[in-house]
């Protein structure tokens, strides 16, 4: 498999009035053609900016990329001008997100909104536009597609927005989907339903797919590799099967244990990470997950552990071998 | 959406009849009393009591109130009492108000595409100079009554520099007109473009912009295609309001510059205690008022797919 894209020590921070926030720390992975990868991690760790920061989507002021090299078929996208990363947005790069019931514009017909993309980046007329518009609807499983070109947004509930949001994503056939918590605001039939319309879609069409959720659930099935993130750095990836078998960071290890299993006892209780995650403005010295981390040894409070190999494809920012060394700490965060 | 023009057309009489209710009832209860106003300063009770037998003032407030709803709806205001005795109302306010409209029009057409334009601006590089120089101008402008900043203008175009008239009015495309027009629209100018910059801003942060902007598309094609409309839906009841207010909002406007509109009229009748005149214009500014603001309510319609639909 081709190399599709190739990310460099990306670095993004938001310039706000109470200081600079770090909200994307130096992050560095890869994705090939036709791949999934699973971005997970708790709310505010990062995701969503960094893979907005890849087709340059964040908002600046206040946001700002500040490091690093976004390298997309053999070209940097934080290099290239303005209208060049226009040209490949919603063209080569598709992007669903997270809330469907304000992600399209309320007074656009969805027929618009999806003919817009087509006729911009592959100088379709209107007629060949709506044309193509219907069979994506089609392709996203709406019924009597045409006759549903000219409603607007509010006449479809949350799911079918959502289908309509894949199908702008998907109209220009990317290389590349992005989707950004896409099942989040759905409610659980919807979701599944959602996961596998974009599993079969990716099937059919063969484009890699990044998929940010915070639900390690979700993505189970579906990625073929897996990021961890953790205030704003990666710290563990591996192919998805190693990640669930043989976790080694602690903090994939506390998001695998607040996790239901279907082969647990019942009325045994779900773990949780106990605590908050850092201050992205003052980030600590050391490792940053330290104040909450059960495996804690002095050295992880003044250095911070880079990312390294702990396996085949496996690497996890990590000082102690959690396969050998004993939890120090209980209740880390009533005693940091 | 017909039904809902219907049912709001259908309001509209409901609103006028308690419209005229009250002003009429405040007229009857009020201080003072038509026959005071037309006697003057002495009269004796037997005079004041024959003025009030010819005018119907002895009747009990329901069968006062009976007549002049049937005059009201039979489309006649009466006469002018005291102002201009013996001339209709009617045809005074047909006099003076094409002069309000245009003055009105004119300050319209001006204030609100600048207003929208230096919005727009405003919100889109918020955060620069340009964007808190609009904001100060706009909320220092504001905060000048017009019955200061009239005067000065007066002094400094007029009586200083002769550029300008003192007052007066030669029609819609004369010197005259600058100086009113040019106040009048400052303040839609001021109030359009703060509200523009805040809807902007709003819409500017909306997850459909951000949408957009995923699907490639220029910043042009997305503030005129996605933004604009989005941020001008609230700014309909504003325009509803503010076209509301304009019959009785030229009233100071007028009076500095001599302008002889509506505003004018009302207060040299409030001053003569004119009350028909004064009545007429209180139901007509009542009547203007629901009309823009069913207006507007029509508009959102137009603009907004969610209420057309329902």
């Amino acid at each position: 498999m081709a190399r599709l894209l190739e990310v460099k020590g990306l670095r993004t921070q938001f310039f706000t009035q109470d200081g600079v926030v770090n909200a994307v720390n130096g992050i560095s992975y890869t994705l090939d053609e036709g791949e999934t990868l699973g971005i997970v991690g708790e709310s505010g760790c990062g995701k969503s900016v960094g893979v907005m920061s890849l087709i340059r989507l964040i908002p600046s002021p206040p946001g700002k990329i500040v490091g690093g090299e976004v390298i997309f078929n053999g070209q940097d996208l934080l290099k290239i001008s303005d209208s060049e990363i226009r040209s490949i947005r919603g063209n080569k790069v598709g992007m669903i997100f997270q809330d469907p019931m304000t992600s399209l514009n309320p007074v656009l017909t969805i027929g618009r909104q999806i003919t817009e993309a087509l006729q911009l980046h592959l100088g379709m007329n209107n007629a060949q536009a709506r044309a193509r518009a219907v069979e994506l609807l089609e392709l996203v499983g709406i019924p009597s597609a045409a006759d549903r070109l000219d409603d607007y947004p509010h006449q479809f509930s949350g799911g079918m927005r959502q289908r309509v949001m894949i199908a702008i994503g998907l109209s220009c056939n990317p290389q590349l989907l992005i989707a950004d918590e896409p099942t989040t605001a759905l409610d659980v039939t919807i979701q599944a339903q959602i996961v596998d319309l974009v599993r079969k879609l990716r099937d059919e069409l063969g484009m890699a797919v990044i998929w940010i959720t915070h639900d390690l659930g979700v993505v189970a099935g579906m990625a073929d590799r897996m990021l961890v993130m953790y205030a704003g750095m990666i710290v563990e990836e591996a192919g998805v099967k190693e990640l669930y078998a043989n976790p080694r960071h602690p903090y994939t290890i506390g998001l695998l244990g607040s996790l239901p299993r279907l082969d647990q006892l019942t009325g045994e209780k779900l773990d949780s990470i106990e605590g908050l995650p850092p201050d992205l403005i003052a980030l600590p010295k050391g490792c940053p997950f330290y104040a909450r981390c059960q495996y804690r040894i002095e050295r992880c409070k003044t250095d911070t552990p880079a990312l390294e190999n702990v396996g085949v494809g496996h690497r996890a920012a990590c000082w102690v071998d959690v396969t050998r060394d004993p939890v120090t700490t209980e209740n880390p965060w009533h005693t940091a | 959406m017909l039904s809902y023009i219907v049912r709001r057309m259908l309001w509209l009489p409901v609103l006028l009849a308690i419209m005229i209710f009250i002003t009429f009832w405040l007229g009857f209860y009020g201080p003072g009393s038509p026959e005071q106003v037309l006697l003057g300063q002495r009269y004796s009770p037997e005079t004041a009591a024959l003025v009030r037998r010819q005018w119907g003032l002895d009747k009990p407030f329901w069968v006062q109130y009976g007549r002049y709803v049937l005059n009201y709806v039979s489309l006649n205001f009466g006469e002018s009492l005291t102002k201009y005795p013996g001339q209709p109302v009617a045809t005074l306010l047909a006099r003076r108000l094409p002069i309000t409209l245009q003055l009105n029009f004119a300050a319209v057409m001006l204030g609100v595409p600048v207003g929208l334009l230096f919005g727009a601006i405003a919100a889109y590089y918020h955060g620069s100079w340009f964007d808190r120089g609009i904001i100060f101008v706009s909320v220092f402008l504001r905060a000048i009554p017009t019955l200061v900043a009239g005067p000065i203008l007066l002094f400094i175009f007029a009586k200083q520099l002769k550029l300008l008239p003192v007052g007066g009015w030669d029609g819609i495309f004369s010197p005259s007109a600058i100086l009113p027009v040019a106040i009048l629209s400052t303040g839609i100018i001021a109030g359009f473009a703060r509200q523009t910059r805040a809807n902007v801003l709003d819409v500017l942060n909306s997850d459909y912009v951000r949408t957009a902007r995923a699907k490639g598309l220029s910043e042009v094609r997305v503030l005129l295609g996605h933004v604009l409309q989005n941020a001008l839906i609230p700014l309909i009841t504003i325009f509803g309001f503010m076209l509301g207010g304009m019959v009785e909002g030229t009233l100071i406007t007028e009076t500095i510059f001599g302008i002889p509109g509506m505003g004018l009229l009302a207060f040299e009748a409030i001053n003569a205690r004119d009350y028909p005149i004064v009545i007429a214009i209180t139901v007509l500014a009542a009547v203007v008022f629901a009309l823009s603001n069913l207006w507007a309510d029509l508009f959102y319609g137009v603009i907004d797919p969610r209420i057309r639909n329902t």
